[in-house]
């Protein structure tokens, strides 16, 4: 069995597609994976959605696709081969109607490349396939051929949006009405963007800096900024918001402060979980309270940021109803003719 | 900290009998890197070094610590450890693990939320309250719950409903 790293390889596209890497894509199936917090954020997929329109990508979602379930491996509430039990049901799903699924959050993407990580160690591997017997034997319906079956090389791939869009930057930017107009960008990629090594080949890739937002943002006509917890995390930490609240907003005040003090419009992430995290009025609030300090640095998500600046009805890209501080702020300078 | 005088592997025999990557950590050298760079050590006491420390030395006390549920699992730590194979945040889910098993751990009210996703997966298959866009079909959800069988997710959510149904009792007996 091939349990190599499903990871997209972004450097092979590079080199057989040197002229326009979006061509690689212009035969496949495409399918964008549903991130829960995307309710929250609709623009992140439908942004995403919209764009691979525009470019001539056909795209779908997968109907019989549930949460990654990432969320309750971290917080013990399964075992790992439960967890790659759920992941398999998943990647089974997609690989029946996609060649490439893309990933709107860093969570999501890391939960299902560690779910085949973990299918690497015979006894999860063995516990696993016991348990999609069960499910077979209990509940399925065999509608295709191995459907609780662990993948045997499957033919599917996974890549994190944020890479894909890098990949296809000058493609993107041609479809832009709007730019950055010089605004100061803060960029968070988010630990499970920053600190994967599932998906990379080389050292280098893993350990190397990683650029690629402040890459984007120069390419849009904005400033990026640098600052102090630019690595940091943003305060999520799988259950640390619920069980260690002030130490877990500590962080995520440290991040915005930072981000504020040198002077950033906005903290541009790839990860909807963290932009939950950095925006949601609550904790904006708590800060407020705990530390004394109202911070008012607006997030958006990078798919979000690409909406609005290729001109989207703002319902479409972003929902500003979402209470975040000055994002309408942020969408007029960028929308204003 | 538990009294101990040299290496016990009794305890860490355990944990790699549990999971076998965990034997990676007779690697650490202690140079404290993890620490320097870890989110939770800035805000909490939380040090890796001394949990593996820890567990080298046969000390169970790192069960009953708050400690370990400090860690944010940002993997922080295994991008910038100079040894390749140590996995601290699987070393942290599975101490995790073991002191739910013996009863230890955060206490139900801070756990609430949990109950709350709990419910939404085996219900829906997601963790919020609706999904964007359609629903996962039923026979989807039968599919998750099976695979669920015995873990503790379900524990959580059986011991919701029951305290729902005694909730209900006791507001009825009220009226």
């Amino acid at each position: 069995m091939n349990f190599n790293s499903l990871a997209l390889d972004l450097s092979e596209i590079e080199k057989e597609y040197p002229e326009n890497p979006l061509d690689y894509f212009k035969d496949k199936k495409l399918c964008l994976f549903k991130a829960c917090l995307e309710k929250y954020f609709p623009g992140v997929r439908w942004g995403f959605q919209d764009l691979l329109e525009e470019l001539q990508l056909k795209s779908t979602t997968c109907k019989n696709q549930s949460c990654c379930s990432g969320t309750f491996f971290q917080r013990n509430l399964i075992t790992r081969a439960q967890f790659s039990a759920i992941n398999e049901r998943n990647l089974n799903e997609m690989n029946q109607q996609a060649d490439i699924v893309f990933f709107s959050c860093n969570g999501c993407y890391n939960s299902l490349l560690r779910g085949r990580d973990f299918l690497k160690t015979p006894e999860v591997r063995v516990k696993t396939q016991e348990i999609l017997n069960s499910v077979e034997k209990k509940v399925g319906k065999e509608s295709y051929p191995g459907k609780y079956k662990i993948l045997e090389d499957p033919k599917i791939k996974l890549v994190h949006d944020l890479d894909f869009l890098y990949l296809i930057r000058n493609d993107v930017l041609n479809t832009l009405k709007f730019d950055l107009r010089g605004l100061k960008v803060a960029v968070h990629y988010g630990c499970h963007y920053l600190n994967l090594s599932r998906d990379k080949k080389t050292l280098n890739s893993y350990l190397g800096s990683k650029t690629k937002l402040e890459e984007l943002i120069e390419l849009f006509g904005g400033v990026p900024v640098d600052y102090q917890e630019r690595e940091s995390c943003c305060g999520w930490g799988a259950s640390q918001l619920l069980i260690n609240p002030r130490e877990a907003l500590k962080i995520t005040f440290n991040k915005l402060k930072s981000a504020e003090n040198v002077g950033a419009d906005f903290l541009l992430m790839p990860c909807p979980t963290c932009l939950y995290t950095l925006s949601k009025p609550e904790y904006r609030n708590k800060i407020e309270k705990w530390f004394d300090e109202k911070l008012e640095i607006p997030t958006i998500h990078l798919n979000e940021l690409i909406s609005i600046l290729r001109g989207c009805e703002e319902e479409r890209c972003i929902s500003l109803t979402r209470k975040t501080p000055r994002l309408e702020e942020i969408f007029e300078i960028i929308t204003q003719l | 900290m538990e009294e101990h005088t040299d290496w016990n592997w009794e305890f860490f025999n355990e944990i790699v009998e549990d999971v076998e990557e965990n034997k990676n950590i007779l690697q650490c050298f202690a140079c404290g890197k993890c620490v320097g760079d870890c989110p939770a050590a800035k805000v909490s006491d939380f040090n890796s070094r001394k949990i593996i420390y820890k567990v080298l030395h046969g000390d169970k006390s790192v069960l009953r610590d708050s400690d370990i549920w400090h860690c944010y699992l940002c993997e922080r730590c295994t991008r910038v450890c100079p040894k390749e194979n140590i996995n601290i945040p699987l070393l942290i889910i599975n101490l995790r693990n073991e002191s739910f098993k013996q009863g230890y751990g955060p206490k139900y009210n801070d756990l609430r939320k949990y109950v709350e996703m709990s419910e939404r997966f085996l219900t829906q298959g997601i963790v919020l309250e609706e999904p964007l866009g359609e629903k996962l079909p039923q026979e989807r959800i039968d599919e998750l719950n099976t695979i669920c069988d015995f873990a503790r997710i379900k524990y959580v959510f059986k011991a919701s409903n029951e305290k729902q149904k005694i909730r209900k009792k006791k507001l009825e007996r009220k009226k």
